[in-house]
């Protein structure tokens, strides 16, 4: 067994923290809540973890995980070093990752209805026409509100807030204000409400308990106003292709992928070196067409009105190494190295982690597929006042003005009939960056690689040499 | 008066033992009746069949014997084969009273029922199958080394299967460490004995390497396949063994319940665990008649999309976790 297929590798230390780990591992690490150093998060992994440390065996498994959007199987080793006390040795070989199947729509309620229970700063009880009857919080920007509702005990609770986008007669029914976004007097937070019945079976609710869960809590609403960024979390109705439809084609898409590549590996038994070469292209038509779902329906949540990022204060090397890191392996085959942040660089900025992330892909993704073999591609970051900076430059072929001016419309694939790209990618990162507040450009020149720029406003907060230290 | 106290004092704790024996002896009394109807009603392919029993049985003694084997072997007496049957049995009761082991052994003893039943039948290859075959020749010198390391150990399993014996290297790490949990346990009360079992249950940790194990290799090369793991769903094309750990892996069950599923008494847990691996009903009919080859598919599994199996497996009792 040797150490070919080694995807990647990872340790924990002796209290079972994650203490390094390569991508995906990492990724998932952080996906499932977790942070890295730190406890690991992954629970069949933390099993195995814990097990072969007990036990002081060398156990290999698969183990299963979900990470919210994906089911994923991988294939681990851990082997605990000398001393207990040491932690284990992780190694990561395989990694499938397969759409999350659609959750049981009770089942999901009752969750929801119960996390709502957990999270929410307003509980009231309602009548069975939506009147209050009592109200309770504690969080101190509605005080106001509270005070408001116990003088209008019997009122309708629509009275005292504002129902984003509805101008009815309120209320209306309770199903079509379950999930409503309302703006609360005397809070800069936007609130969701939610409306949970008190059944009795075969007749209208007898009275409802009513939550108001806010969509970030009042700390981090003070960084937000810092920032003086939107917080209106997206509430667009979903279009045609969405989340739903996406969700829906993945899988027989997916099931089409994993058939062909059967055929392709000749696991069913001999066949034609012609016919494996069709099943090949069947496979990466499906892949394709994968990639496409994932883009039209990303498209739909850019181009949709209330379309907006959560920005956090990230470090745009972290994501930069990570973006590198992630495509690395396609990199390899094509014998392209990617040059990234060294580790220690950092510059920090305020956007969305997932996003950045998101755009970074695309253009090291585009450098990598555009790139003659053996080439370099280069990621770099600038600072400058209020604007950080991340840089992917290659030695591809390079765009002329003409072809700059159109690579980021949607659909333009500046006359490649190749079935590699959708023609999207580029428009949505930009998109993306625009709804950060920072923008997307490029510089080139025919025969002279391409050099695509990233601004985000930078963090000066955390920049600023800081007298208190 | 004082007298009679003291005698009833004393009879207190004899009564209360002898009430334990006897609630023993009911416990006993209200199996006979089910577990007898059992062994009545069923034929060969029981869960309980003697041929099963006697695996089950012979797979334990062997593993108490390797255990013993190392403690001689730690004590300065490596030739020293020959252990008591006392010695082998308190280790074989003390394997007996964990549940994880008695259903891996289990599991393998039917396992190995159905492999000998369908190489019978239709001819199977216990050890080498087409799909094996096809790994071996892999173009990828990875896959192709793994599927050579499992074609021998499958051979292995076959080999120890027919003297009814189980490897201690093949034991999935729970068990291995049950079972030496075990020996420390039963070893003697004296710092000798004690320093022994160390040492050899020390010597037993360092050698294992679950992925080097039969079923590891397997799980290992399923996931190898990725996409194509579907291929793995097939009986005839994967042979038994693969099969069943890909049958697990895709419908989220233990691979012991997944051999469980594959016996007379468990048709509908079967269709359920094909359908939920993501098979077309045509493909899940046809391993359900590979398997069972007079028994008829469970109606309305035809209906039920792969999610839906799914959802009703891990509803069922025996389900980990419920």
């Amino acid at each position: 067994m040797g150490d070919g297929a080694i995807l990647a590798r990872a340790q924990s230390d002796g209290a079972d923290n994650l203490v390094n780990a390569d991508e995906p591992l990492a990724g998932l690490q952080l996906r499932c809540g977790g942070e890295l150093p730190g406890m690991i998060a992954i629970p069949a992994l933390l099993e195995t973890v814990r097990k072969a440390r007990s036990y002081g065996l060398k156990l290999a498994r698969p183990i299963l995980a979900n990470d919210g959007q994906d089911v994923i199987t991988a294939w681990v080793e851990v082997e605990p070093l000398a001393a207990p006390e040491e932690g284990c040795k992780i190694i990561l070989r395989h990694w499938q990752a397969a759409p999350l199947a659609p959750e049981d729509l009770a089942e999901a309620g009752s969750r929801r209805a119960a996390i709502d229970r957990t999270v929410a700063e307003l509980s009231a009880r309602l009548d069975a026409a939506q009147c209050l009857l009592a109200a309770e919080s504690e969080a101190s920007d509605l005080t106001e509100l509270i005070a408001a509702m116990r003088a209008g005990t019997g009122r309708p609770w629509t009275d005292f807030v504002q129902i984003e986008g509805d101008h009815h007669r309120q209320p209306l029914h309770w199903r079509l204000l379950d999930g409503a976004v309302v703006r609360v007097p005397g809070s800069d937070r936007s609130w969701r409400a939610t409306l949970l019945p008190q059944e009795t079976p075969g007749s209208e609710p007898s009275g409802f308990e009513l939550l108001l869960c806010a969509d970030v809590p009042l700390a981090s609403a003070a960084l937000l106003a810092l920032q003086g960024a939107e917080s209106a979390q997206p509430t667009n109705t979903p279009g045609l292709v969405g989340r739903e439809m996406a969700t829906v084609l993945r899988q027989p898409i997916a099931r089409i992928i994993a058939n062909a590549e059967t055929i392709r590996t000749r696991l069913a038994g001999p066949l034609a070196e012609e016919y494996s070469r069709y099943a090949a292209d069947i496979a990466a038509a499906g892949q394709h067409l994968l990639a496409l779902v994932e883009d039209i329906s990303d498209l739909e949540v850019v181009e949709a009105e209330d379309f907006s990022t959560a920005p956090d204060r990230i470090d745009l090397a972290d994501v930069a190494r990570r973006a590198a890191g992630i495509l690395g392996v396609r990199a390899q085959e094509r014998g392209i190295t990617i040059d990234a942040p060294k580790l220690g660089e950092s510059l920090p900025a305020i956007a969305e982690f997932r996003r950045v992330l998101q755009v970074l892909l695309n253009l090291v993704g585009n450098a990598i597929r555009y790139s003659p073999a053996n080439s370099q591609v280069w990621i770099r970051l600038e600072g400058e006042g209020s604007r950080s900076r991340v840089i992917v430059a290659d030695q591809g072929p390079g765009l002329s003005a003409d072809q700059q001016a159109r690579v980021f419309e949607k659909f333009e694939r500046l006359g490649r009939s190749d079935e590699s790209g959708s023609g999207l990618g580029l428009y949505i990162s930009r998109r993306l960056a625009r709804a950060m507040g920072g923008e997307l450009t490029v510089e080139s020149a025919p025969g002279q690689g391409a050099r695509f720029t990233l601004g985000v406003p930078a963090d000066l907060l955390a920049s600023a040499p800081n007298p208190a230290r | 008066m004082i007298q009679n106290a003291a005698h009833a004092i004393a009879d207190v704790p004899v009564q209360a033992a002898l009430r334990d024996w006897l609630s023993a002896g009911d416990a006993l009394v209200g199996t006979i009746a089910p577990i007898l109807r059992h062994l009545l009603a069923n034929d060969d392919h029981s869960v309980f069949s003697d041929e099963i029993i006697a695996r089950v049985r012979g797979m334990m003694v062997h593993v108490a014997t390797q255990l013993l084997d190392e403690v001689a072997a730690a004590s300065g007496q490596p030739e020293q084969r020959n252990h008591s049957a006392k010695a082998i049995q308190t280790l074989v009761q003390g394997f007996v009273a964990d549940a994880g082991f008695l259903n891996h052994t289990h599991a393998l003893a039917l396992e190995w029922q159905l492999t000998e039943r369908l190489q019978s039948r239709l001819a199977l290859d216990p050890v080498l199958s087409p799909l094996l075959q096809s790994l071996v020749a892999s173009p990828e010198p990875e896959t192709a080394s793994l599927a050579m390391a499992l074609l021998a150990a499958q051979a292995r399993f076959s080999q120890t299967q027919q003297r009814m014996q189980l490897p201690l290297a093949e034991l999935p790490g729970d068990l291995l460490h049950a079972s030496l949990l075990v020996m420390r346990h039963c070893a003697g009360e004296d710092e000798g004995s004690q320093s022994n079992a160390a040492s050899a249950e020390a010597v037993i940790r360092s050698r294992f390497e679950e992925g080097r194990s039969r079923l590891g290799l397997i799980s290992r090369l399923v996931m190898g396949m990725g996409g194509g793991a579907v291929a793995a769903l097939s009986v005839s094309h994967a042979g038994i063994g693969i099969f069943l750990s890909a049958l697990a892996l895709a419908s989220g069950q233990d691979r012991e319940m997944a051999v469980l599923a594959t016996n007379e008494g468990q048709l509908v847990r079967l269709g359920l665990a094909l359908c939920a691996a993501g098979l077309s009903p045509v493909a899940v009919e046809e391993e359900f008649t590979v398997i069972h080859s007079d028994a008829s598919l469970p109606q309305g599994l035809d209906r039920l999309s792969a999610n839906q199996a799914a959802a009703l497996l891990a509803c069922s009792a025996a389900f980990p976790g419920n």
